[in-house]
């Protein structure tokens, strides 16, 4: 796990990606207590293409050039499958720029904040998304006034409001 | 409705408390946690036919 997260700082100083953060199960095991998935989803913003066209290809060749290949959807690096997720909208945009800088043992690394990876289970709306909010709302420590922003900004107050006791 | 036992309400919450105390542990530890669910749930899965892949992680031999 620590030479993946190496990897996709590295591919952050080489401008293969402008800004990474780890999202998903593994970005909300973070806050709460460790969820199964055997994907790391890691969203990005990829260089020139806020809000325009959402390529992958660029950072797919610089991978392939560093000698790791595609599994399906994801890409294996350093044994672990990493499914990348540009930023598809303006949620995700501020998600990735307002994630948390964290140590994974001494390597820096970003993992999306917990108000954003609620607000992301809000707006896709699956089953597995509401029973992640549950999780959230019994055991993260939220800031309820950053929550409240977020959900402001982006016309999600009452999907809470469904979603929460 | 039906209410709960004393003994196993006092099981869901120690459960709950459980948890809570996995949830507060280092990043580190929390991904040693899921490569340990990896592992319990792989055999389950790859029996049902889904392509699954347990992570190798730094600190740990393969």
């Amino acid at each position: 796990m620590k030479s993946t997260l190496q990897v996709l700082n590295e591919l952050e100083r080489d401008g293969v990606i402008e800004r990474y953060a780890i999202g998903g199960a593994m970005g909300a095991t973070f806050y709460v207590e460790p969820l199964l998935t055997f994907d790391l989803d890691v969203f990005v913003i990829l260089p020139g293409t806020a809000g325009n066209l959402l390529s992958l290809t660029p950072l797919y060749e610089a991978l392939r050039a560093r000698g790791y290949t595609e599994e399906g959807e994801c890409v294996l690096i350093e044994g672990v499958p990493v499914q990348f997720i540009p930023a598809y909208n303006s949620l995700l945009e501020e998600a990735l720029r307002k994630a948390r800088e964290t140590l994974y043992e001494d390597l820096s690394t970003k993992v999306v904040r917990a108000e954003h990876l609620i607000a992301i289970c809000l707006q896709t709306g699956r089953d597995k998304d509401r029973e992640r909010v549950r999780i959230f709302y019994d055991q993260a420590e939220l800031d309820m006034d950053f929550l409240a922003g977020v959900l402001q900004r982006h016309g999600l107050e009452g999907k809470w409001k469904q979603w929460t006791p | 409705m039906d209410t709960l036992k004393p003994e196993i309400a006092r099981l869901f919450a120690a459960k709950e408390a459980r948890r809570r105390k996995l949830a507060v542990l280092s990043f580190p530890e929390k991904v040693r946690a899921v490569v340990c669910l990896q592992e319990m749930a792989a055999p389950v899965l790859r029996a049902r036919g889904r392509k699954v892949r347990v992570w190798k992680l730094d600190d740990r031999v393969a």
